[in-house]
């Protein structure tokens, strides 16, 4: 029962870690900084501990907050669509192989190109299987907003996936 | 009448036609932006822009994977180089750049030490593509080429020791394949030029 | 959802964190709550603000952390150095990218010669 719940951080930890590092990851593309964020974001957890109500207040929480986080970086950085994605490979944990298509491992890499704002409700979209008004109350976005980012992004992706095909294509 | 028209000058010192921008050198050598760039980073839907100097470039060598051909070769390359300048503009649709703003570029980037290699013109389309080389005694120093497609915009400057068959060499960095032989191609584009006589 | 979508579903399947860092936070966890608990300390003791319960606190905090500055500054070097390395990549790859351009411009122009020859 939900009044029953208490946080314990190393169990939030233990259950959220890849949530918040995959989200930093294919926000910013850097391996290195998506470690950064993963680690701020759950230190900031540990100082509003007290405040979750629930392991979905929880999951919320950590989501909101890493994508913040990457956003700011991002500023930060005054990177726009940069490409300083790392090519898949065994270290990540997940091989090439265990991607059932070559198409997968490059969507990875072309999201990186997208304008962040559709970036961020796609990968929300799809990674997390957050809707569009889940998405928009994240991020406090209007919905229209969310579903307009949503389809040009998506858009964009798929004229991006074919061009990457068809150069892949003539220089074959 | 030949749709394109490519004009060639390996070997000679052709004097470009452009502004002399040596006040607007960096001291490394690498260019500082020009202001056009801010006007098409403002209007593209996507942006990438890399500028490494070469202590830059000398510390990224360091953290290369000497364990994987393609980044051993990288490493190889770019030992040497004194910077690379790199600019990648991709639009939402025709039209977002202007001719006037591609002109800036080649001015800005083409001064009197740059011998043009390749330029071709497509007309219909409206791309257009420069290759230049920076010759010094002799030896290739860097490495121009300005890419304008409908809709993407690319401009790559390097300098230092580079042959373009080095470039050739990488494979797998993301499209890098089957390049072999851009060197190859400019002997015999001058061979071709000698007899047609091939003009913008 | 078409296939499309569900293509990239997949691909946007959560990676697992890297291994250690759990480990790093907990421990950077750790020494955050040590200085709380000194600083509570310090206070709890009497020592105001001031310069030395500044440089009380410093010491305190260098002997805690000590180990921690040199692990993240090494972490942070190493991270400035996997920047550089992507962006060289980046870079050649445009490179190879608009090279391969005007390789696939020069074969159709190419092309175009020898047919306009014959």
């Amino acid at each position: 029962m939900a009044q029953d719940w208490q946080p314990d951080f190393e169990r939030l930890v233990d259950e959220h870690q890849a949530m918040v590092y995959s989200l930093a990851l294919r926000m910013t593309g850097d391996r290195g900084l998506a470690e950064e964020i993963a680690q701020d974001t759950f230190l900031e957890l540990d100082k509003h501990l007290r405040s979750m109500k629930s392991e979905d207040h929880a999951r919320w929480w950590l989501r909101r907050v890493a994508m913040s986080r990457a956003t700011d970086a991002l500023r930060r950085r005054r990177v726009r669509g940069m490409d300083l994605w790392v090519a898949l490979n065994e270290q990540d944990g997940v091989t090439a192989e265990e991607k059932s298509s070559p198409l997968g491992a490059r969507l990875e890499y072309l999201l990186t190109t997208l304008p962040e704002a559709q970036r961020g409700a796609l990968i929300l979209r799809y990674q997390e299987d957050m809707m569009p008004e889940e998405i928009a109350a994240m991020l406090d976005a209007p919905v229209a907003t969310v579903k307009s980012n949503l389809q040009r992004g998506l858009k964009l992706l798929r004229a991006k996936a074919l061009s990457q095909l068809k150069e892949f294509i003539r220089g074959a | 009448m030949s749709r394109r028209g490519i004009a060639f000058g390996l070997g000679t010192l052709a004097m470009a036609a452009g502004m002399l921008t040596a006040a607007s050198r960096a001291q490394e050598g690498l260019p500082l932006a020009p202001a056009v760039e801010k006007e098409l980073a403002a209007k593209a839907s996507d942006v990438t822009e890399v500028t490494l100097g070469k202590n830059m470039l000398d510390f990224a060598a360091k953290f290369m994977k000497g364990n994987d051909p393609d980044e051993a070769q990288a490493k190889k390359l770019i030992q040497g180089l004194k910077g690379i300048y790199v600019r990648e503009y991709t639009f939402d649709k025709e039209g977002d750049y202007s001719m006037q703003q591609l002109q800036q570029l080649r001015a800005y980037f083409e001064t009197s030490e740059w011998s043009p290699i390749v330029r071709e013109r497509e007309r219909k389309s409206g791309e257009t593509t420069d290759v230049l080389m920076k010759v010094v005694n002799g030896e290739t120093q860097g490495m121009f080429i300005l890419s304008a497609q409908p809709r993407e915009l690319t401009i790559v400057l390097i300098l230092g020791p580079i042959r373009p068959e080095d470039l050739g060499e990488l494979r797998g960095i993301g499209g890098l394949g089957a390049l072999g032989d851009i060197g190859a191609k400019e002997k015999t584009k001058a061979k071709v030029k000698d007899g047609k006589g091939g003009t913008e | 959802m078409d296939e499309f979508e569900r293509e990239l579903r997949q691909a946007l399947e959560r990676r697992p964190a890297p291994p250690g860092l759990k480990r790093r936070l907990m421990a950077q966890r750790d020494a955050n709550a040590a200085r709380r608990g000194w600083h509570a300390w310090l206070r709890r003791a009497g020592y105001g603000r001031g310069w030395a319960t500044a440089t009380a606190a410093l010491l305190l905090l260098a002997m805690a952390g000590g180990g921690v500055r040199w692990e993240l500054d090494r972490r942070q070097e190493e991270r400035r150095g996997e920047a550089a390395r992507e962006q060289v990549l980046t870079a050649l790859r445009i490179t190879g990218h608009a090279l391969n351009q005007v390789q696939t411009r020069l074969a159709e122009h190419d092309r175009q010669s020898e047919e306009g020859g014959r």
